[in-house]
């Protein structure tokens, strides 16, 4: 049956109004003709509300507004605050926002007062974020937002819609109290009780965009022996899914789990290379027990680029483009944003250079090229940074290229650091012209990093493309905890690339394996001839940075799980593969590298044998990084994994904390805990 | 209230077409939340706002005129700077908005300005959450209509 034109759901669809299990529905009759439908009255609502956004507005006097505030005073005790001033106050961060208009044109001084309150209002739950219980310490704001229970059924639309709100006044917190069983009556009054909370301008609450991954199954080595794939150092996949499971309380969408982001997240304690090493970084491999099959070999490659202090580190030319369109105006965007760029400066050394440049309505250069010596410039110029108008990322990208090549530092950090949404105004059509853009940018020399920021709207798919193809790494930015991980403690890797082009290639010996299995990096999969192809662009790895692959082995002579009947033509291994079968080991690890600045790669290689190593002997890192690609696993519904439970991956990963500088691995444990919850 | 304040002056203003007006309105809603108990509004707080607004807003307007008051035209009191290319589409986009029916236009904008959901909006409205939808509905597809095919997805992103 199919949809018709003025089907009025498509539009409710389209805005994300209709109920989930309606929407489920809905989804399974949509032809392409109602999903072109659909796209265009998403983007005709976008043309509406950014149309409206451009509108003014005035205010009430002051006189008028001294006359409601007396009216309220003297019902309330000099202490309490009348019931929904708590709320307002919290109101007041995303209201900025609506007014920037008025803020750049009308009259300064009555807004200004109310953006410095709201400013001060957002520094204050900001800043007062424990690094250990991120829940909000501001007085009232914390009793207020642990007092709401923010857990809303799933099936309430509502209520999906606005648990991403009071994300914002939880701030990641891991306080809130969820109502079970919340009765019919309950949960209107919740709903109601919720709708106080600051609204974002996010217009389809549920756009969050992913790509669809397919995941990698078992290879006969009959059928190929070798594996090739890309190195990827992103990281946004788990602060992603923390978001869900910690903030929104439920489980993420499966592809929005990137197993191989959620490894990488944590650092392993692989050692650098020695310093007369001839290559930028050292590459390991163990291999050990498989804890979901015990009839399985796990093998795992840790690379450890060279390590640089920041004071060693090659002068920077950074260009930051913000993007501060509307989207952005939710206190877990812009002003978390200013605050994760204003923690960057304030690390920088006095050799390096800032510029800004922002897109959106009034969109251009807002700080040339500034030595951060004069930091007090690209603070205050960060300060006045305020969110609102129509964007042209298209046009801010050239820009912010453009400023990047004039300030180019031969040998140094020449980098353009994209925050944002991935909400681009050139629209999903246009997504592979943005991706073009950036890859011919790429080619100039000037490296990207990508920050994503916030959520309901979010544009995953795009941010990691971009970054893909822009010579660059992506990062989540949900906290200014995530934050000064991304951008101080690992700044090195963030900044400077010290390999491009990485490639990883295994040859498995026919002699020792049946079949392997790469665990994650799905869409960094390369033909085995794009190794050798200098032409074919792959990840970068930076200062410090630690890169972890695992597979997961079949040993010879075991069967591999059954996916497909092997063919009675396929030759098998031994005939095949005769001049492996005389060397002994395991596997061949070959790498590809450039140098950040070459054009011809050089490679490494060497054989790993399986020493028979057990897993619950193995050491910390290599446990804790098989408990996360587990944990991954099970989020993305994967059949491979049938053999453990999320109890028994949050056992290992408790016991295989190690030093956990940053507390980074015990909040995993959570993690797990949080999802074995929420999948009862 | 200064979260409310403006969204519920804009609101009002259109209503009733001129700014002083729309402050009496504002300033009267807000005066009687001074005097509701704490319990009956919680959480609807907005909602409810807007509706007290609403029905004063016509309450004046039939006062005033001795009919049930309209949405009227008026320019908005400072122009978005922004690029040339820009201001034709929104220009475009804008007229092609004042051309639509008063009462698709006041969902249009409790939508799209002040992101309310359908429901907030019938409540608001005082029409069903279906009928909501239909204004909606109706509402972008006449616009898509006249704005032509092209238009709407070039300038579909312009609010990122």
């Amino acid at each position: 049956m199919s949809i018709k034109a003025n089907d009025p759901r498509l539009t409710q669809y389209a805005l994300g109004e209709m109920d989930p299990k309606d929407a489920e529905a809905f989804e399974a009759q949509l032809d392409a003709t109602a999903r072109a439908e659909i796209e265009s009255i998403r983007a005709m609502a976008e043309s509406v509300e950014a149309e409206f956004a451009g509108e003014a507005s005035s205010e009430l006097t002051d006189v008028q507004r001294s006359a409601v505030v007396n009216a309220a005073a003297p019902k309330r005790t000099p202490r309490a605050l009348p019931y929904w001033v708590v709320p307002l106050a919290a109101c007041l961060m995303v209201a900025v926002g609506a007014w920037v208009y008025s803020l750049a044109t009308a009259e300064p001084e009555l807004y200004v007062d109310a953006a410095t309150v709201a400013q001060d209002q957002r520094e204050q739950i900001l800043f007062t974020q424990p690094s250990e219980d991120p829940s909000v310490a501001v007085d009232g704001v914390t009793e207020r937002a642990s007092s709401v229970p923010v857990r809303m059924p799933s099936s309430d639309p509502v209520a999906s819609e606005e648990v991403e709100e009071v994300e914002l006044l939880e701030v990641g917190a891991h306080s809130a109290v969820p109502v079970t069983n919340p009765a019919a009556k309950n949960v209107e009054s919740l709903r109601l009780r919720l709708l106080t909370y600051p609204r974002g301008t996010d217009l389809h609450p549920n756009t969050e965009a992913y790509d669809h991954l397919v995941e990698n199954g078992f290879v006969a080595v009959g059928k190929r022996d070798v594996s090739t794939f890309s190195i990827d150092v992103d990281t946004a996949s788990y602060a992603n899914v923390r978001r869900f499971l910690m903030q929104q309380r439920r489980l993420p969408p499966p592809d929005a789990v990137r197993i191989e982001e959620l490894i990488n997240y944590f650092n392993y304690d692989y050692a650098p290379p020695a310093s007369d090493s001839p290559h930028p970084f050292a590459a390991h491999v163990e291999v050990t027990g498989c804890p979901w099959n015990s009839a399985h070999r796990l093998a795992r490659i840790g690379i450890k680029g060279k390590v640089m202090d920041n004071g060693k580190r090659p002068k920077a030319n950074l260009v930051f483009l913000l993007d501060v369109s509307g989207s952005m105006d939710q206190p877990n965007k812009l002003p978390l944003l200013k605050q994760s760029m204003k923690m960057l400066v304030n690390n920088l050394t006095e050799n390096d250079r800032v510029a800004i440049v922002v897109y959106a309505g009034a969109s251009g250069v807002v700080l040339p090229s500034t030595a951060a010596a004069n930091s007090g410039a690209i603070l205050g110029a960060l300060e006045r940074l305020n969110a609102g108008g129509s964007t042209n990322g298209g046009a801010g990208i050239q820009l912010a290229y453009d400023i990047a090549r004039q300030n180019f530092v031969k040998d140094g950090v020449n980098r353009v650091i994209l925050c944002t949404d991935g909400d681009f105004n050139v629209g999903v059509t246009d997504r592979g012209q943005l991706t073009k853009l950036i890859e011919e940018k790429a080619k100039s020399g000037v490296f990207l990093s990508v920050l994503g920021f916030g959520g309901g709207n979010y544009k995953d798919a795009t941010m990691e493309q971009l970054s893909n193809k822009g010579n660059g790494n992506y990062a989540y930015i949900d906290s200014l905890r995530e934050a000064r991980k991304a951008l101080v403690e690992e700044m090195g890797g963030t900044l400077v690339t010290i390999a491009k082009d990485v490639k990883i290639q295994i040859y498995f010996n026919p002699a020792e394996v049946a079949g392997w299995r790469l665990i994650g990096y799905e869409n960094r999969l390369l033909a085995a001839k794009d190794f050798n192809d200098d032409t074919k662009d792959a990840g970068e790895i930076g200062a410090g940075h630690t890169v972890t692959a695992l597979y997961e082995i079949v040993p010879a002579g075991k069967s591999l799980p059954a996916q497909v009947d092997p063919s009675p033509f396929q030759p098998t291994p031994e005939k095949k593969e005769k001049g492996m079968e005389t060397r002994k080991g395991l596997l061949q690890l070959r790498l590809r590298y450039k140098q950040p600045d070459g054009d011809t790669s050089t490679l490494m290689e060497t054989i790993v044998e399986d020493g028979g190593g057990k897993f619950d002997t193995s050491g910390a890192d290599l446990q804790f990084a098989a408990a996360v690609a587990a944990f991954a696993q099970i989020l993305r519904g994967s059949s491979f994994v049938e053999g453990i439970t999320l109890g028994a991956v949050e056992e290992i990963a408790s016991s295989s904390l190690g030093a956990d500088k940053g507390g980074y691995r015990a909040e995993f444990v959570d993690l797990c805990r949080m999802a074995r919850q929420l999948r009862k | 209230m200064r979260t409310h304040e403006r969204p519920l002056m804009r609101y009002a203003t259109r209503l009733l077409g001129n700014v002083e007006s729309a402050r009496d309105v504002v300033q009267d809603s807000f005066l009687k939340l001074c005097k509701q108990s704490p319990e009956e509004l919680d959480g609807h707080l907005r909602a409810w706002l807007f509706t007290v607004c609403r029905n004063r807003a016509f309450d004046l307007l039939r006062r005033k005129d001795g009919q049930m008051g309209t949405l009227q035209e008026h320019e908005p009191a400072v122009e978005q700077i922004d690029t040339v290319a820009a201001q034709e589409e929104s220009g475009l986009v804008r007229d092609q908005i004042a051309a639509l029916p008063d009462r698709q236009q006041e969902v249009l904008r409790l939508k799209f300005q002040e992101g309310l959901s359908y429901r907030e909006i019938a409540a608001i409205t005082d029409v069903s959450v279906s009928n909501v939808g239909f204004l909606l509905h109706t509402a972008l597809k006449t616009l898509r209509g006249r704005l032509g095919g092209e238009v709407a997805p070039a300038s579909g992103r312009n609010q990122s």
